[in-house]
């Protein structure tokens, strides 16, 4: 079977697969089956601290398997994940559930926010399970994303951008060391996209890593990388910047 | 924030966790009346059962002895044996004394009517008003025992000395209906059914004897014999009781009894006219005392074989609870020289009755908490299915199983004891209607059925929400997230 590295799928790639100290993640022949099908096969990369690295691909491809993989929600059927040096892919599953705690902020497509609470009590929702409820530092995500004055609006009361930027809120709150994105922009108008793809590029700005799931190339441009996968093998590792 | 999620599931899902109060409310009136009504109904019943009769008769020690020993009736032997009337009221100073709902002292005896036919009569006190050693003040008598005597006429009244009640065979085969009169002549010595009887064994010479004042006295309207040589008995209590001769009466008949049994062939006076006509001047053969008891166990019957074999724990045990053969040892402290027996029939039955009735209650509170786990089981269910994107999302927050679980589980504890609680008070008055509708008198609220309540709703609400809450810990954010 060969190696979907990106040295061999393109020469644009960087060499990202190879296993460096000071990589944030680190996957490394990563497969994953469902009985005869295989949602991924082979796939290995890298992606830095602090990198904006997006993952393209058709429907079917395999990106939210990946995400899922990527996000201690699932776990390879063969390779290894290493998450800070950290190989998630032998973890049980409570250990998961720690480390997709303390380490990565989700960001869903379809936002998740629980109804009955409001865009603060949503916030704050991920700051119980985490640690200390603040309400203070919950306001203040809130403001980063624009979204101080509705705070205790419920999430029915909110557009979808706002919607999603509460998503973001939430997802910051913890300060992970890695922002896991699938499609946050994906049920957005235009103008709201291009709010939620100014903070995306605000959090990096400042240092955070995000990892965007999407199907939509300009959003994918955004990031410094792009790895484009194909019915679940990695096509391609494309650099969007010089 | 966890209890303002909690609050806030529970507004949202208002329906489903109203249903699912309403179920547990439901299941918990049921058990908390069937509760209630199970812990109180012992003296219901046995109430209710006191009116099919005595469950202890008191003997004096020799007339059993020949009983037991040789199957001799104690007259047949020509051995009288007798008990003081007056001792009757001590069984109301006995531990168990607020459990003797009734009780009278009987005296039988031999007379022949003018034709020469042999009737058996049967002193006892009716409606009898009397001052207990404690203070008290009782009225008792065979009336309260016999209550389901089929009475044409009128029952005789304490201190209506010549009235006479006889049974119905009598009454036909002597022509006699109410109003009518009869007079009875006492036979010699006898005071038993057997006419056999001849009383030798009084010792003392006659006419020595002294009247006990608190038995009633012989009624100065006696005619016949009265004041011919008589004897002194000796009582239990080794008191003398004046002993005469029998004497005759001359009684109207107030009421034709229909009793099914040998009462039937039988006459009925009152005590100190039976006194009378026998000469045993404030004595009787027998108390007869109905009590209400708990069924026999293994410790009662071990006692009742012999209380002394006991070690003194069980024995405190036995004593302390009102099993019928600790309160016949109470009775025979109380009164020397008798022996109190239980009647086995009528306490077995007593026991087999009760022990049914609370078999069937407990039943049907297992029924209504088994049928209101059933349909928890499903309200959770079905709350936890459309609550799982939800616990979906704050697994992949971080949350672990057993967070996810116990805020799906404290919502639905917290709307089941408030199920609980609406459900016993609802039970409570159930246990009145039943209580009222049944018995004729209320149910006491017992404060063990709350906690035993209470631990039966919790664990019906955790085996109800267990299907549930292992759908809920297979959940995988994956999959209701991103719908793999």
């Amino acid at each position: 079977m060969p190696s979907a590295t990106p040295t061999t799928a393109t020469p644009a790639a960087t060499p990202a697969s190879k296993p460096t100290s000071q990589a944030l993640l680190q996957l490394d022949a990563v497969t994953k089956s469902y009985g005869d099908l295989d949602a991924l096969r082979d796939i290995s990369f890298a992606v830095q601290p602090g990198e904006w690295v997006s993952i393209m691909g058709p429907s079917g491809s395999g990106k939210t398997t990946l995400m899922n993989i990527i996000g201690c929600m699932d776990k390879p059927t063969s390779g290894s994940v290493l998450l800070s040096g950290q190989d998630i892919s032998r973890e049980s599953p409570r250990a998961l559930t720690a480390i997709r705690r303390d380490h990565i902020g989700l960001v869903f497509q379809q936002f998740h926010l629980i109804a009955y609470l409001s865009a603060l009590e949503n916030v704050m929702v991920a700051q119980y399970y985490h640690s200390l409820v603040d309400e203070a530092e919950a306001l203040q995500a809130l403001e980063r994303v624009g979204l101080a004055k509705r705070a205790n609006h419920l999430p029915a009361q909110l557009s979808g951008g706002e919607q999603q930027r509460v998503c973001i809120a939430r997802a910051l709150i913890n300060r992970p060391q890695l922002i896991l994105a699938d499609e946050p922009t994906g049920n957005l108008d235009e103008d709201n996209e291009l709010k939620v793809m100014a903070i995306l590029r605000e959090l990096h700005d400042e240092g955070h890593t995000l990892i965007v799931v999407t199907h939509d190339p300009e959003v994918a441009s955004a990031a410094q990388r792009t790895i484009i996968l194909e019915h679940g093998h990695l096509k391609e590792i494309r650099n969007n910047q010089p | 924030m966890f209890i303002r999620m909690i609050i806030k599931v529970i507004a949202r899902q208002r329906t489903k966790m109203l249903m699912i109060a309403l179920t547990v409310a439901l299941g918990s009136s049921l058990a908390s009346a069937m509760l209630n009504v199970m812990l109180d109904v012992g003296d219901k019943v046995n109430r209710e059962l006191k009116a099919y009769g005595a469950n202890i008769t008191v003997q004096p020690k020799g007339a059993l002895l020949l009983s037991d020993l040789y199957g001799l009736d104690a007259a047949a032997a020509g051995v009288d044996a007798y008990l003081p009337a007056s001792e009757a009221a001590k069984v109301k100073t006995i531990f168990w004394a607020y459990n003797v709902v009734d009780f009278t002292p009987l005296l039988s005896l031999q007379a022949e009517t003018p034709s020469g036919r042999e009737v058996a009569v049967t002193g006892a006190w009716f409606s009898h008003q009397q001052s207990l050693p404690t203070g008290e003040e009782l009225q008792s008598g065979i009336d309260n025992l016999r209550s389901w005597w089929e009475i044409e006429g009128s029952w005789l009244v304490d201190g209506e000395d010549d009235g006479v009640m006889v049974g119905v065979t009598l009454a036909e085969e002597l022509g006699l209906e109410v109003g009518d009169q009869i007079t009875l002549s006492g036979l010699t010595g006898a005071t038993t059914d057997d006419p056999a009887d001849s009383g030798t064994a009084d010792p003392a010479p006659a006419g020595t004897g002294t009247t006990d004042p608190a038995s009633g006295t012989t009624d100065p309207a006696v005619s016949g014999d009265a004041g011919t040589a008589g004897t002194a008995a000796t009582t239990t209590s080794g008191e003398a009781t004046a002993v005469s001769a029998p004497t005759s009466r001359t009684l109207t008949v107030r009421a034709i009894i229909t009793a099914g049994g040998d009462e039937d062939n039988q006459a009925f006076v009152t005590l100190a006219c039976a006194q009378a006509i026998s000469g045993k001047t404030g004595l009787a053969t027998s108390i007869e005392v109905s009590a209400l008891t708990t069924p026999d166990n293994d410790l009662a019957r071990r006692a009742a074989q012999n209380p002394k074999s006991l070690s003194a724990k069980d024995y405190e045990t036995w004593y302390c609870t009102a099993y019928a053969s600790a309160i016949c040892y109470q009775i025979e402290e109380a009164i020397p020289g008798v022996v109190a027996k239980p009647v086995r029939q009528v306490a077995a039955s007593e026991g087999a009755i009760l022990e049914k009735t609370q078999l069937l209650m407990l039943f049907i509170t297992i029924l209504s908490m088994v049928g209101a786990g059933l349909g928890i089981s499903n309200l959770v269910s079905a709350s936890v299915m459309e609550r799982s994107a939800e616990i979906g999302l704050i697994k992949a927050l971080g949350a672990s199983d057993a967070a996810a679980a116990w805020l799906v589980l404290l919502s639905i504890l917290l709307t089941g004891l408030a199920g609980g609680v609406l459900g016993y008070l609802a039970g409570l008055g159930f246990a009145q209607i039943i209580g009222l509708g049944v018995f004729g008198s209320q149910i006491a609220a017992a404060p063990l059925v709350i906690p035993l309540l209470a631990v039966l709703l919790v664990l019906v609400l955790l085996l109800g929400s267990l299907p549930a809450l292992r759908s809920l810990l297979r959940l995988r954010p994956a999959e209701v997230l991103h719908g793999r």
